[in-house]
């Protein structure tokens, strides 16, 4: 095998290989950071041009646009708290805060070195894990699926602290939301009051660009000014700045980079939860909670990781078993069959050259489009500073135009102008539009695999306790929701250990 | 300005307007079969519920003071723009969905350029000249990109598809 991973890496030596990774790079910055395009319609874009490729130079292609457009993404969710792709509205929490205060330099700097940091150790993993990956996804069944979803919105719910009770409002109505659409498990449509686009339910990104970009530029239009206030504010100083802030927090960059490969190899969960989870496991584990969503840099590295990570370790389930992860990964499963590779155990047996090149491929990429980040974070820092008149309109456009370009349908656009406005009014009054987004990703999910595992256990809950990993899930989500309560009483304990008069 | 359970009635609104939109979900819910409501209602009661709680919780009374502090202590009951004049919230709101009609009414190729030269000049106050420039770059670059680059159709509108 050691042999297969080094002629991998070979391959992407050779200098026409290694420009074609540059390429893809080039473009998935461009279109990671452009709402509603990001890595699968770069790809896309891109199939016809690989029908003359190698397969392993197409591959290395595809590599170079996954792995950069997180990094694209990050930098427009830092700079105009507008996310490039749907994972990057995670990065928006924290990056834009710190964009706010001056220190865009900094999290694009920790954004780009997590990034990095992310992929490799996400590449480590996937090197590892590869070749037992087909046992591991297997443990994974409709019971386990159901529980990981559960557990995710539980964890994101329980980490808005302080305003856990909003947060789960908030998830509710995400639910609500979710079901919103053609029901597959009875038949029939449910809350579309006969609008046909309403079949396939509300689109997540178009929901994403409104819930951030425009919901944003509505408040920039209110405040007025710029992002960042003023020239003194923007402190790019040092350039290395976010890259040494991510070597002081290496804890949450491993965290994040787990979470991403963990959580990331099973299907249907996908970068956005990820993400979310990374970030929310993290702002749980800090000693300082209240500091996230104000601009803590660890909030920026924790997703930032994450979504590296799990680019990586997504390819399991697409070329192990052919059951996309995302989006991008269902493209590129069309990529994989032009050129005559048919995902599946036989793939990991007949083209492991090209898999492994593949996934160098995608580290690489992830590492040099976080040091084209570095490069020009000073320029980019600069955006913070254009007037809003000038930028909203601009953003606005742009938001409005990628919106429509998902599937080419105006009603996407009327989607983002709504949930726009409902951002805006969730910024207005207090409630937190993270978990509104994990609902959305996730609330179909749920529906769906506990009524499987149902089906599974005939009709009784049996099946939930007969499994190892689902025990495991469900006293996890116990430990979750009992985490803030032990919390609180410790709290409590704590204060009435302090003597009366005590300054401490 | 009127008051209930020491809280401003204006308070209220958002959780109430969630309840609103809550309850017109649970009716229509109802009105599918067993099956396929199942997991909706259920959504739609546990919201309910939450949302009780969160009225609750924004009275100055002993019980919302528990809820305050057990799920919600750090929630203010408005925070951003709070400062800023009503007014100028609802035409920042305003702005976005005047685009979204104008898109739908005239497409991308007329929309953005309008709005984009408007939204400088009239919010901005900025030069007419700059104002051409930006907008005719903003509109390049859209049709560069999904028009010429990405080959997609941009939306002509409704007043212009037919034609």
């Amino acid at each position: 095998m050691l042999e297969m991973w080094l002629s991998g890496f070979q391959g992407l030596l050779h200098v026409d290989v290694f420009l074609f990774v540059i390429l893809g790079m080039a473009i998935g910055l461009i279109f990671g950071a452009i709402p509603g395009l990001g890595g699968s319609t770069a790809i896309a874009l891109l199939m016809p041009l690989t029908y003359s490729l190698e397969p392993f130079t197409a591959l290395a292609l595809a590599g170079g646009v996954m792995g950069s457009v997180p990094m694209g993404g990050s930098i427009t969710s830092i700079l105009l708290n507008t996310p490039g792709t749907a994972p990057n509205a995670a990065t928006c929490l924290d990056g834009h805060p710190l964009a706010q205060q001056g220190k865009a330099g900094l999290a694009i700097g920790a954004a780009g070195s997590a990034n990095a940091i992310g992929a490799i150790i996400g590449t480590i993993s996937v090197l590892a894990v590869l070749p037992i990956a087909n046992d591991v996804v297997l443990l994974f069944g409709p019971p386990e699926f159901f529980l990981m979803s559960v557990f995710a919105l539980i964890v994101v719910a329980t980490a808005t602290r302080g305003k856990m009770l909003r947060g789960l409002v908030t998830g509710a109505f995400g639910l609500m939301i979710a079901y919103i659409g053609y029901n597959d498990i009875a038949g029939g449509e449910r809350f579309t009051y006969n609008i046909e686009y309403l079949w396939d339910g509300i689109h997540l990104v178009p929901a994403l660009i409104g819930l951030f970009a425009v919901a944003q530029m509505i408040h920039l239009m209110v405040k007025g000014g710029s992002v960042a206030g003023s020239a003194s504010a923007v402190k790019i100083t040092k350039m290395t700045a976010g890259l040494f802030e991510t070597f002081k927090h290496l804890g949450t960059v491993l965290r994040g980079s787990l979470i991403g490969t963990t959580v990331g190899a099973i299907p249907g969960l996908g970068g956005t939860v990820v993400a979310f989870l990374s970030y929310s496991v993290t702002a749980q584990a800090s000693k300082n909670p209240e500091s996230f969503g104000k601009g803590n840099v660890q909030g920026v590295i924790a997703p930032e990781a994450a979504i590296c990570a799990h680019d990586c370790s997504a390819l399991i389930p697409t070329l192990t078993f052919g059951i996309p992860a995302g989006a991008e990964m269902a493209v590129f499963l069309g990529l994989l069959i032009i050129h005559g590779m048919q995902p599946g155990p036989l793939m990991l047996r007949d083209h492991q050259v090209e898999i492994y090149g593949l996934i160098w491929a995608l580290t690489a990429s992830c590492v040099f489009a976080s040091f084209v980040g570095l490069a020009f974070v000073r320029v980019l820092a600069k955006i913070t500073l254009i007037d809003s008149s000038i930028l909203v309109p601009l953003v606005l456009s742009t938001a409005f135009a990628g919106s429509y370009a998902i599937d080419m349908s105006i009603e996407n656009v009327v989607v983002t102008g709504v949930f726009g406005v409902l951002g805006y009014l969730m910024m207005r009054y207090d409630y937190p539009r993270l978990m509104i987004v994990v609902a959305l990703v996730l609330g179909g999910n749920i529906e769906r695999n506990l009524h499987q595992s149902m089906l599974m256990g005939e009709g009784g809950w049996s099946i939930f306790f007969s499994r190892s990993i689902s025990i495991f899930l469900m006293l996890s989500i116990v430990a979750v929701l009992a985490l803030p309560l032990f919390r609180a009483l410790f709290r409590q304990l704590k204060l009435r250990a302090v003597p009366v008069g005590s300054d401490s | 300005m009127k008051r209930l359970f020491g809280t401003p009635l204006t308070d209220y609104l958002p959780a109430l307007g969630l309840l609103v939109l809550t309850i017109i979900y649970l009716v229509t819910g109802y009105q599918y079969a067993p099956q396929a409501r199942v997991f909706p209602v259920t959504v739609a009661w546990i919201a309910i519920v939450l949302i009780g709680l969160d009225v609750l919780s924004r009275t100055k009374t002993a019980a919302g003071a528990v809820v305050t502090r057990w799920l919600n202590p750090s929630a203010a009951s408005h925070k951003a723009d709070e400062q800023f004049p009503l007014r100028k919230q609802l035409i920042a709101v305003l702005w976005p969905l005047c685009f979204v009609a104008l898109i739908v009414l005239i497409g991308f190729l007329y929309a953005v350029p309008i709005y984009v030269m408007a939204s400088m000049y009239f919010r901005g106050r900025l030069n007419l000249l700059l104002c051409a420039v930006v907008s005719a770059a903003a509109t390049l670059s859209i049709w560069l990109l999904f028009a010429q680059l990405l080959e997609l159709e941009l939306y002509p509108g409704v007043l212009f598809s037919e034609l």
